[in-house]
């Protein structure tokens, strides 16, 4: 009883936690070895040996920032990913939390990451950071939006809000063939809120690295684990929303659960670097004007599916 | 222990080197991008080495200075054909004046540093704000009401002026960058004005270092030189310029094999480089590389398209070349390339076509040995040498940059060239390592 419901899914969730943000930055390794960034040994090393470089690295202070805020950001972030992952559901039984509302817990976990990217940029009290502070709230809500609407798309044919009858609603076709606009948008809306490729405008290179510009050391270590943490989180509420969950043959749950996981992580991993970053008003402009309507359509097209 | 073994590991890490450039330091930041060994940044506090590459005028220690402060614990100096800040200490200094031996420095003082073996460099100013605390008004801050005021000597977040975009008024944000800004050239200094992501004024403190050409552009000024490498050079130079915007635009791949190819440009295979620029365009155009750069955004005016000339002037629709003034280049039947908007898609578009045109009149200039037959006017890349070089043209930014948003200002920017023309042009050596590295 304790084991299925508290030491399993728990132990998931932390495993997920500390190796999925080392897997995520192993992939980009790879990505960058195929773009001729880096290349000899040491793939697997190498987010080792830069997170060793940020341990060793002091932390700095800006003129006057606002200490305890700026600190505690990114543990913020690191803490709404993990709460994020907490809502996987590893199969019928191992699931961390099993709530009736899970969907809207992860809305709300979208939402407060605007509060927390924003806190990052704000509290060091210097100019390139503050832009990427602003960038980051003109956007924030309509990622959010288009997150929702695609997400109340596979609440319908599994008549609840709880992810785990979302994957059960899936045992006869997933939602990615079901409804095939849903895990796209998600998936881009993931990008958005880890800020990674083309929708990487508040940490950017722009602004010298952005909310993260004048953040060094331990501290930064902890936001860019936070940042990729966040989007294995996004893979894992895509893999129960759209690619069946534990759903699969031969292998247990779990496992199944974490090879969706990895390949939507190595998905994201190979289309972050791929385009130019876009310019705030091209991503206006692409969120509210294409993206939000797309979401529309496949919320009615779930809908309609529903009622057939 | 447990640090000795952290240590180890993380001195294993690609080297995070922030570039300070001084003049004629480009060439060296060049040769880092393309070393895996080395992770250019462009913040000091991601770095824990200082590079200061090329010389820096006294005028500017001050600004090096708070660059140096700027570094987290622990972290070194490294100065490539730069004499040192007479303070620090020399344990904190290591010089190098050899191009090949840059890399392979930089990973010596970042081992040597996390291994304990040199010192650290110390802090140079005092750890207090720039100016006193003035203490004034109803709220502490030295203005009156909620607003207004300078504490420590910088204008507060002021309230909304009028908005340059779309009404939207945000607080008005003012602060200085440069001279060593790494994501604009060069000693380029200026105090900004922001509207939330708008600039609202741009006035130019400092114009940028003077700009080193190749060699061969100041040899075409004095004796007939083969137009090969005369085009060979100025493919060369736009490549270096477009690793700066691919940069910019998150392109890091492509910023790299911008750079690769730039650095087979003086020797390579003219018909292999001229394929692969064409991949490398392709491949841009199909990564969004344009669709960065918004139509009507960084727009000369007719006149200031005239002062810049140039390519600038081209892709404004100024069909003025110094090239069909020359009988050699007649004889390749050079015609000028012009654009029409004058933007910054425009300024690219028009730098890419300058690109495959070179790589095309240095195939068909090889084939004959052709040369250039005049030396009272060169083309160069910055612009028509006459009876003068080509001056800096910063000032113009004040006009150009307020109502772009702040990526696009420094996408804007990056298209440009603005500083004067070196009267000394870069150095031989370095054109044929990058000869022989090809």
């Amino acid at each position: 009883m304790i084991l299925d419901q508290l030491v399993w899914p728990l132990a998931l969730v932390l495993a997920a936690l500390v190796l999925g943000p080392y897997l995520l930055a192993v992939l980009d390794g790879l990505v960058a070895r195929g773009l001729g960034l880096t290349r000899g040994p040491g793939l697997w090393l190498a987010p080792l040996r830069r997170g060793a470089w940020w341990l060793i690295q002091h932390t700095n202070v800006t003129e006057a920032p606002d200490g305890r805020a700026w600190r505690l950001a990114p543990a913020l972030y690191l803490a709404l990913a993990a709460g994020g992952l907490a809502l996987v559901p590893w199969s019928r039984a191992w699931v961390a939390t099993d709530i009736a509302t899970s969907l809207v817990l992860w809305g709300s976990i979208e939402a407060l990451a605007t509060v927390v990217i924003f806190l990052q940029g704000w509290s060091a009290n210097t100019h390139l950071t503050l832009v990427g502070a602003y960038r980051y709230v003109a956007l924030g809500l309509s990622y959010i939006l288009v997150s929702m609407f695609v997400l109340i798309g596979v609440a319908l044919p599994a008549e609840s809000l709880a992810l785990t009858q979302v994957i059960i609603s899936q045992q006869e076709l997933w939602n990615v063939l079901r409804q095939p606009l849903g895990l796209p948008l998600f998936l881009i809306v993931g990008l958005a809120i880890t800020f990674r490729g083309p929708f990487n405008l508040a940490d950017s290179t722009d602004l010298a690295g952005g909310t993260s510009a004048d953040v060094s050391g331990a501290q930064r270590l902890v936001w860019e684990f936070a940042r990729s943490a966040m989007l294995v989180a996004f893979s894992g509420i895509a893999t129960a929303a759209f690619l069946g969950g534990w759903l699969g043959p031969w292998l247990p749950g779990p496992l199944w659960v974490a090879f969706k996981m990895l390949a939507v992580l190595a998905l994201l991993a190979w289309l972050g670097p791929a385009f130019a970053r876009l310019t705030p008003e091209h991503c206006v402009s692409l969120m509210w004007v294409v993206l939000l309507p797309l979401a529309f359509v496949d919320l009615i097209w779930a809908g309609v599916e529903a009622l057939s | 222990m447990a640090v000795s073994w952290l240590a180890r590991l993380a001195a294993c890490a690609p080297v995070p080197v922030f570039p300070a450039l001084g003049m004629r330091g480009e060439e060296a930041l060049y040769r880092l991008a393309l070393s895996p060994e080395i992770k250019l940044v462009d913040s000091p506090r991601h770095a824990s080495l200082l590079l200061v590459a090329g010389g820096v005028p006294p005028s500017m220690q001050q600004a090096l200075r708070r660059v140096h402060d700027q570094f987290p614990a622990p972290f070194t100096t490294l100065w490539y054909r730069s004499t040192p800040l007479v303070e620090l200490p020399r344990a904190a200094v290591t010089t190098v004046d050899s191009l090949d031996a840059l890399p392979g420095a930089l990973v010596e003082s970042h081992g040597s540093l996390l291994r304990n073996t040199v010192g650290h460099s110390p802090r140079l100013l005092p750890d207090a704000p720039p100016h006193p605390w003035q203490g004034l008004g109803d709220d502490g801050h030295g203005g009156e009401g909620m607003m207004g005021g300078v504490p420590y000597g910088r204008p507060m977040a002021m309230p909304p002026t009028e908005d340059l975009r779309d009404g939207l008024a945000l607080d008005v944000l003012t602060f200085r960058l440069g001279p060593f800004f790494p994501l604009w050239p060069p000693g380029l200094e200026a105090e900004v004005i922001l509207q939330g992501d708008i600039i609202q004024q741009f006035s130019v403190q400092s114009s940028p270092f003077p700009r080193a050409l190749a060699p061969v552009f100041h040899e075409a000024r004095e004796q007939s030189v083969a137009i090969a490498a005369l085009e060979r050079a100025r493919a060369r130079h736009h490549l270096q310029a477009l690793f700066h915007a691919l940069h910019l635009a998150g392109l890091e791949g492509l910023a790299r094999d911008a750079l690769r190819l730039a650095d087979r440009c003086p020797s390579g295979d003219i018909a292999l480089l001229a394929k692969w620029f064409k991949t490398f365009e392709r491949r841009m155009k199909r990564r969004g590389f344009f669709a960065l750069h918004l139509p009507e955004r960084g727009a000369l005016r007719q006149e200031q398209a005239e002062r810049l000339g140039g390519f600038a002037a081209r892709a404004a629709g100024i069909d003025r070349d110094a090239r069909t003034e020359d009988d050699g280049y007649r004889r390749l039947a050079f015609a000028t390339i012009t654009q029409q908007a004058g933007d910054t898609r425009a300024r690219w578009r028009q730098r890419l076509a300058e690109i495959a045109q070179a790589f095309d009149l240095a195939a068909r200039a090889q084939r004959d040995d052709m040369r250039t037959a005049q030396t009272d006017a060169v083309e160069t890349p910055r612009g028509a040498w006459r009876d003068s070089r080509p001056g800096g043209t910063s000032p113009l930014l004040e006009d150009l940059l307020p109502g772009l948003e702040w990526g696009e200002a420094l996408a804007s920017l990056a298209s440009l060239e603005l500083a004067a023309l070196s009267p000394w042009p870069r150095e031989e050596r370095a054109e044929t390592q990058m000869g022989g590295a090809a």
